[in-house]
């Protein structure tokens, strides 16, 4: 008796000590990320433009989420962000995976080539986007003169002005720079992976295919999932890139949700409903956040059973 | 002695101590916030030294600012809806005055007298709110037509006349373009249009009410369209570029004409980087059928802040900068175009210029201010994108202009600016 009293007794004290200890961490996350997301919520449920004082700061509930529903372009420009990550991450998986088979094989001066394919990840994005601009730019630029030379095009295309073709840029700047990252994260998956198992599927007479379809795959699954989360959530942030590349144009068929709120915000001082949209982004990663991390919180404990 | 030194010095301090909340001793500082870069800050340095010379209560310090447009004004929202008193003056861009005004940030400037009659009429119109003056004009630019001497004899007075001579000027060798102008999706594109519109006799706001979708809007946006894919006089790649690249295809030969403010002027006189040095003159913008040559309206006014703890100094600095000596001195360093009329019947200012005064103030006549409301930049970003739609041919232009027209009224009626329905007319 006297003895699981003093045990509840030091459970408690411990238990207090934790909270103690945990409090400041707590207090920190409070103040920097739930304080501006909750006065954000607030703004977004006001008529607020700093444009405008004159109308001053009245509260009008969801109207502004009502506004945005109704806008085109936020259709739009949410599906520009869905397309772009969707046919990004896509290509920087498939890519980064080759790339990372090819940089867990020995081979002389693999410390060189592992350093060389992180190049672009390490140059700024809005460096690596002029770059990009100025290869695509124009009718003699680059990209055009290689391409008509090649006898790939007829004549030169002025990328930036067609809604289609102004994607390509965007999409492969955006896959030569963060390639390398994936490829990077699924490298250390696959190191991880106990050679012994190759070992004993060669023995069983299983072909490079199959080692990799049942062996790398399964195994690797938790490092794409790690992937994937980063990528998808960065690639539905996307906003520099497409600033300095198309600046979201020609007209708005390159705007990512990101850019329509930075310019509701910023550029037109629509405190309200530029809050209101960034509640709307802030509420789409978070559920693809949390969808991921089930999932990825399946695959690890299945991983450990 | 020492003793008397010693009651001195505590004396000394006591004063200072004193009055160190309201110092009467030394000068009133005016911040003044200033992106000038090069010459023409020199100009700037050098003229407030002037005026401090003359002035020795007053003390002017610059503060560096952005040099883009966007960020200028963002920083200055930022200070001034923070009810900051300092900056006490503020260098506007033409379309900012109104914005400013009906905000409350900047004082009107009636009560020191300026005298408005000595500046050029549209320039005054386009500082003017709710008939009070916010700001005084600093400089003027004027969108213009910037034509080859050595291919023509004389700049075209209609589009007509510019497509046929652009078409011919095009056989010639190393002339690639016929007709450059700024067609990004920005506030130039819409300078340009406005000289297009104006060419057809249309407007983009008739009081509170939006009138771009008319007939006039219609054929001019055709024009502009006919003159790229049509006639194929405008390279299609003018819907990327801005004033420099505009600037860089003339200045390198290789375009008959190009529709730009008059910064390239001096830039493409010099014959160590231009190829068209001494090869080109400047004209009013072609008329089109029903309506008249257009020059839209650029350049820098003067105001001040509204918290300004010094408002009779800082009026006294910007009536300074804005006299004639001062003018005379902007246009001959740096070629910036003075805002009084009166200057360009002056013999001194013909011998700085290189473009002659007379020429300058025949386009400045045609002068038109873009739609004067505190809205401005806001109606502006819808007209780009359905501008844009229409040019990069996603949309018709009788379409693109309907829904511009329907967006920049509702934006009028929510701001309570509006007088029109929101659907389109006609």
């Amino acid at each position: 008796m006297l003895g699981a009293d003093r045990r509840s007794g030091i459970e408690q004290q411990e238990a207090r000590l934790a909270w103690r200890l945990i409090l400041p961490a707590f207090v920190t996350i409070l103040l920097v990320a739930l304080f501006p997301l909750l006065w954000t919520l607030w703004e977004s449920l006001h008529l607020h433009d700093l444009r405008m004082p004159w109308l001053g700061k009245p509260f009008i509930g969801g109207d502004n989420y009502i506004e945005a529903f109704r806008d085109p372009r936020f259709w739009s420009s949410l599906g520009h962000t869905g397309f772009f990550a969707v046919t990004s991450v896509g290509l920087e998986l498939i890519i980064g995976l080759g790339l990372a088979l090819a940089l867990n094989r020995a081979f002389r001066g693999r410390g060189l080539v592992r350093a060389a394919v992180l190049i672009p990840w390490a140059i700024p994005t809005v460096v690596s986007a002029l770059l990009w601009r100025f290869m695509f730019e124009g009718e003699s630029g680059i990209v055009n003169t290689v391409l008509v030379s090649l006898g790939v095009l007829r004549e030169p295309v002025v990328w930036f002005i067609q809604p289609v073709a102004a994607w390509v840029p965007v999409i492969l700047a955006d896959v030569w720079k963060t390639t390398p990252f994936v490829a990077l994260l699924l490298l250390a998956g696959l190191q991880n992976i106990d050679a012994s198992l190759y070992e004993a599927a060669r023995i069983d007479g299983a072909s490079a295919w199959r080692q990799f379809r049942h062996v790398t795959l399964p195994l690797l699954k938790p490092a794409i999932l790690v992937a994937l989360i980063f990528r998808t959530l960065d690639a539905f942030r996307v906003f520099d890139l497409i600033y300095a590349l198309t600046g979201g144009g020609p007209g708005t068929s390159t705007e990512p949700i990101a850019l329509y709120t930075f310019n509701a915000l910023l550029q037109n001082l629509q405190f309200g409903y530029g809050s209101a949209l960034s509640i709307i982004v802030f509420v789409v990663t978070f559920s693809l956040a949390i969808l991921y991390i089930r999932f990825l919180g399946a695959e690890l404990t299945g991983a450990k059973r | 002695m020492g003793d008397r030194c010693a009651r001195l010095a505590l004396a000394t301090l006591l004063a200072v101590g004193a009055c160190s909340g309201a110092s009467t001793t030394g000068p009133i500082v005016i911040t003044f916030p200033i992106s000038a870069l090069g010459a023409e800050g020199q100009v700037l340095v050098r003229q407030l030294a002037r005026f401090m010379a003359e002035n020795p209560g007053i003390k002017v310090e610059q503060r560096v600012t952005p040099d883009a447009a966007d960020q200028k004004h963002q920083l200055y929202v930022q200070w001034l809806n923070a009810g900051a008193s300092d900056p006490d003056i503020l260098q506007l861009d033409v379309i900012w005055t109104p914005e400013f005004a009906a905000a409350g940030w900047i004082l009107p400037l009636d009560e020191f007298r300026p005298d408005t009659a000595d500046f050029f009429p549209s320039t005054i119109a386009a500082n003017r709110w709710q008939d009070s003056l916010y700001a005084l004009p600093w400089f003027i630019d004027v969108g213009m037509l910037y034509w080859r001497t050595d291919l023509m004899t004389e700049p075209p007075a209609t589009f007509e006349d510019l497509v046929r001579e652009a078409r011919r000027a095009k056989q010639q060798p190393g002339i690639r373009y016929g007709f450059v102008w700024q067609g990004a999706r920005y506030e130039g594109l819409i300078t340009t249009f406005l000289e297009y519109l104006g060419a057809y006799g249309g407007r983009i706001l008739d009081g509170g009410r939006v009138v771009v979708s008319s007939d006039a809007g219609r054929r001019a946006l055709t024009e502009m369209l006919d003159e790229i894919y049509g006639d194929g006089i405008v390279p299609s790649a003018v819907l990327t570029w801005h004033e420099e690249e505009t600037r860089f295809a003339f200045q390198n030969g290789e375009s008959a004409y190009m529709r730009n403010w008059p910064y390239p002027v001096p830039l493409m006189q010099d014959s160590s980087k231009s190829r068209v040095a001494g090869k080109f003159s400047v004209a009013p913008m072609p008329a089109g059928p029903g309506g008249s040559h257009t020059a839209a309206i650029g350049g820098a006014q003067l105001a001040i802040n509204r918290r300004t703890e010094h408002p009779e100094a800082a009026w006294a600095v910007i009536d300074y900068l804005t006299r004639p000596e001062q003018m005379r001195e902007r246009a001959r360093v740096v070629g910036q175009f003075p805002t009084r009329p009166r200057l360009y019947d002056d013999p001194d200012l013909a011998s700085g210029l290189i473009i002659p005064p007379a020429t300058i103030r025949q386009i400045i006549d045609f002068a038109v201010p873009r739609p004067v409301t505190p809205v401005y930049t806001q109606l502006s970003e819808i007209l780009q994108i359905h501008l844009h739609r229409a040019l990069t041919r996603q949309t018709g232009p009788a379409t693109a202009l309907a829904q511009a027209q329907t967006e920049m009224q509702r934006l009028l009626n929510r701001a309570g600016l509006g007088t029109g329905e929101p659907v389109a007319r006609r």
